[in-house]
């Protein structure tokens, strides 16, 4: 038991190899702050290949770009007409009629293969992959039948409140019970709460809910609050940042001498969805937001459209689906907050809520028959 | 020019429960991460001091305004009192190894801070922010990797750094740590706190305790499995000093953390090259306070029998081990490195 509690002296390498190792650590580590000094984004790590490695991976690259890019034109191809005949990468694909976007992207890996002679199936995880192509989110319909519906705050956690003691909490638990009557009576959605009472729960836990009941979409129900008392309004949230022009630059450079590996193809298609998830949510934000807007402008002329915005909310950044945070009222300002106060008004945010969710399974379900599936 | 000033490297941990700093000079300290303003003219005349900081300011706190100015290892946002309570903390801990406030006695001062390993871009700009007038120079490292190169443990090793505020993952490849080397849990030594508090007050409701009496009741008696003897804590109860037996309680709250450890270990694990796992399994490093529990190591190495067995070895000196990594790093770096880095 207690023989564990030793200090550790670790390790095997040579002092030789240790003060190499540690060298080049200093040498990245000293670029990563130099990166966050300046503002750039993390650079992606790699230990970079031997020259004829990156050759041998470079053809690689090569044929599964043309793998990858069969595959997104093969299926804008099925979506468009069953008439051309595929390209020939693409036709044991073709054979498989594996209706599932995703099955077909793995399958596209044994297309690949690593260069002759020089590497083990394992050894071959070094060989560097290809740049993800660009991926067209609308080659990934998938339908929406369960939405993980997150209350804000809860527990000790208020949120935000008014002199008169309205809790953001107390707001935001009402308006997802409200929301999920609607979703399940109306609407037909399987719903799955990430809090149904007073409780607090880390933001981890809410997106693990969601994770785990492998829902659709996510919603994060929340109350503002504005220094500046007169403004009001709505405004939504989806994963950013996506509005830096800086980061697709840099993107571009990197990929350019990529040292990833074969083993990293996985992580590359996980990268592939992660952008489409975040384009889902973009698309799933703007629906949500347009839908507050116009819905409680009827009650509330003066509501203003804050816009549909990215950020880095860790509870978007958890979960692994299309996820959304609204901002569904403006708790700082003295008329918003009167309203809010209203049964009645809640009722018609978590009806506009539930008709921006809707409206997007609506477009997410004509895609997929857009798609012939 | 400003060649000729005397050079102080330093690590520093700034943790959510603790602070340490290790400086070349020699010296380490550590302060507990609080921050305490007078409240108001009486107390001023009482304390004395303009500010009051670690288990002084913890000592007196009913007369303070109280600030533990760093939430899950990284300081709490939109709180301009909790930033100058950051700054408050790092002027202590510099002047405790020798910084003179404003003039740093003429010295020109390398600072690598160690944070949670999957701290945002916008959290390490403010501690950025934080250290500004403090430092010459700063390095912002994630705490694990911190650890790692201080016991250079730098290949096929898993750091778990469990700390107050946050438990650290890191595997070590022999690279600079990339996300997907890394994990944070925010559970952690204060969850633990939180536990355990709970499941005190539901079994015993009429007793009086606060959050501190809870820590240092874990930092004496944490376990997992058996324990060697009964925890039992003083508390009043209805204004009676009444002895209550809390072993049941520390046992629960503490195992509560096993099952995201051992999530994240395997997760991680999983993610190892296949030819290197078992190497991994057999060297993997628990430091950190909490990483302090009884019993700990040997539950993990049971856990590991799972996937085919491991080593966990569980460092003895967890305050300094974050801070004395730091300052390898700072002593390691080239001045030209340094140089990149000032400002």
């Amino acid at each position: 038991m207690e023989g564990s509690r030793t200090l550790v002296s670790v390790m095997p390498p040579s002092k030789p190899n240790v003060d190499r190792l540690k060298r080049r650590l200093l040498r990245d580590l000293v670029q990563q702050n130099v990166d966050l000094i300046h503002g750039l984004a993390r650079r992606p790590l790699r230990p970079r290949r031997p020259p004829y490695l990156r050759l041998a991976g470079a053809l690689a690259l090569v044929l599964l770009s043309t793998a990858l890019i069969g595959s997104t034109r093969l299926l804008s191809t099925l979506a468009a007409s069953p008439a051309p005949p595929p390209p020939p990468a693409s036709q044991a694909l073709a054979a498989s009629r594996d209706p599932s976007p995703l099955a077909t992207l793995s399958s596209l890996a044994p297309l690949a293969p690593p260069p002759r002679g020089s590497r083990s199936p394992a050894v071959a995880a070094d060989l560097p992959a290809p740049p993800a192509p660009p991926l067209d989110p609308a080659v990934l319909p998938l339908a929406v039948r369960r939405v993980a519906l997150d209350a804000g705050h809860g527990g000790d956690s208020h949120g935000a409140q008014t002199p008169l003691g309205l809790l953001e909490k107390d707001l935001t638990l009402d308006i997802a019970r409200r929301l999920r009557l609607l979703l399940e009576e109306r609407h037909r959605f399987d719903v799955v709460m990430t809090r149904r009472d007073d409780n607090g729960i880390s933001l981890a836990e809410r997106a693990a809910i969601a994770n785990r009941a492998g829902a659709d979409i996510f919603v994060s129900v929340h109350v503002n609050w504005i220094e500046d008392r007169a403004a009001r309004g709505v405004e939504t949230y989806y994963l950013g940042p996506t509005n830096d022009p800086y980061l697709s630059r840099l993107a571009a450079r990197e990929n350019r001498d990529s040292g990833y590996s074969m083993a990293d193809m996985r992580q590359l298609l996980d990268g592939i969805y992660a952008g489409v998830r975040q384009d889902k949510s973009r698309h799933l934000a703007e629906m949500v937001q347009g839908a507050l807007f116009r819905s409680l402008g009827r009650v509330n002329p003066r509501i203003e459209d804050r816009g549909v915005k990215s950020a880095p909310f860790l509870v978007l950044l958890s979960t692994r689906m299309p996820a959304i945070l609204a901002e569904v009222s403006c708790l700082s300002n003295a008329e918003e907050a009167r309203l809010l106060a209203r049964p009645l008004y809640r009722q018609y945010i978590a009806e506009a809520l539930a008709g921006g969710l809707e409206a997007y399974a609506s477009a997410a379900r004509g895609v997929a028959a857009g798609n012939g599936s | 020019m400003t060649e000729s000033k005397p050079l102080l490297q330093v690590g520093i941990d700034l943790g959510t429960s603790r602070s340490s700093i290790s400086a070349s000079n020699g010296q380490r300290h550590v302060v507990e991460s609080y921050v305490g303003w007078p409240l108001d003219m009486v107390a001023r005349k009482v304390l004395k001091k303009p500010v009051l900081i670690g288990q002084e300011a913890l000592d007196n706190r009913s007369m303070l305004d109280l600030h533990r100015p760093l939430e899950q290892g990284l300081i709490k946002d939109n709180s301009e009192k909790d930033e100058a309570a950051v700054r408050e903390l790092l002027w202590h801990l510099l002047s405790l190894v020798g910084v003179a406030r404003d003039t740093r006695n003429g010295m020109k001062v390398r600072a690598v801070v160690g944070v949670p390993a999957e701290a945002l871009r916008v959290n390490k700009q403010n501690v950025r922010k934080a250290m500004h007038d403090a430092v010459d120079s700063l390095m912002i490292v994630s705490e694990p990797f911190a650890v790692a190169y201080g016991l250079e443990a730098l290949l096929h090793t898993m750091v778990i750094d469990l700390g107050a505020g946050t438990t650290d993952f890191c595997v070590m490849n022999g690279r600079l740590p990339t996300d997907e080397d890394q994990r944070t849990l925010t559970q952690a030594g204060d969850w633990i706190d939180e536990q355990l508090s709970r499941l005190t007050r539901e079994r015993f409701p009429d007793a009086r305790f606060s959050i501190h009496m809870v820590r240092a009741w874990k930092e004496e008696a944490s376990f997992v499995g058996n324990s060697r003897a009964p925890v039992v804590v003083t508390v009043p109860v209805n204004g009676k000093p009444t002895q209550i037996d809390i072993t049941q309680e520390m046992r629960q709250a503490c195992e509560a953390l096993l099952p995201p450890i051992v999530e994240s270990m395997f997760d991680l694990l999983s993610r190892v090259q296949p030819e290197y796992q078992e190497k991994v399994r057999n060297n993997i490093i628990v430091s950190g306070g909490t990483g302090l529990i009884r019993g700990l190591g040997p539950r993990l190495e049971q856990e590991l029998a799972a996937v085919g067995g491991g080593k966990v070895k569980v460092v003895k000196d967890p305050v300094f081990v974050g801070s004395d990594g730091g300052l390898s790093i700072a002593l390691d770096a080239p001045d030209s490195d340094w140089e990149k880095l000032t400002g």
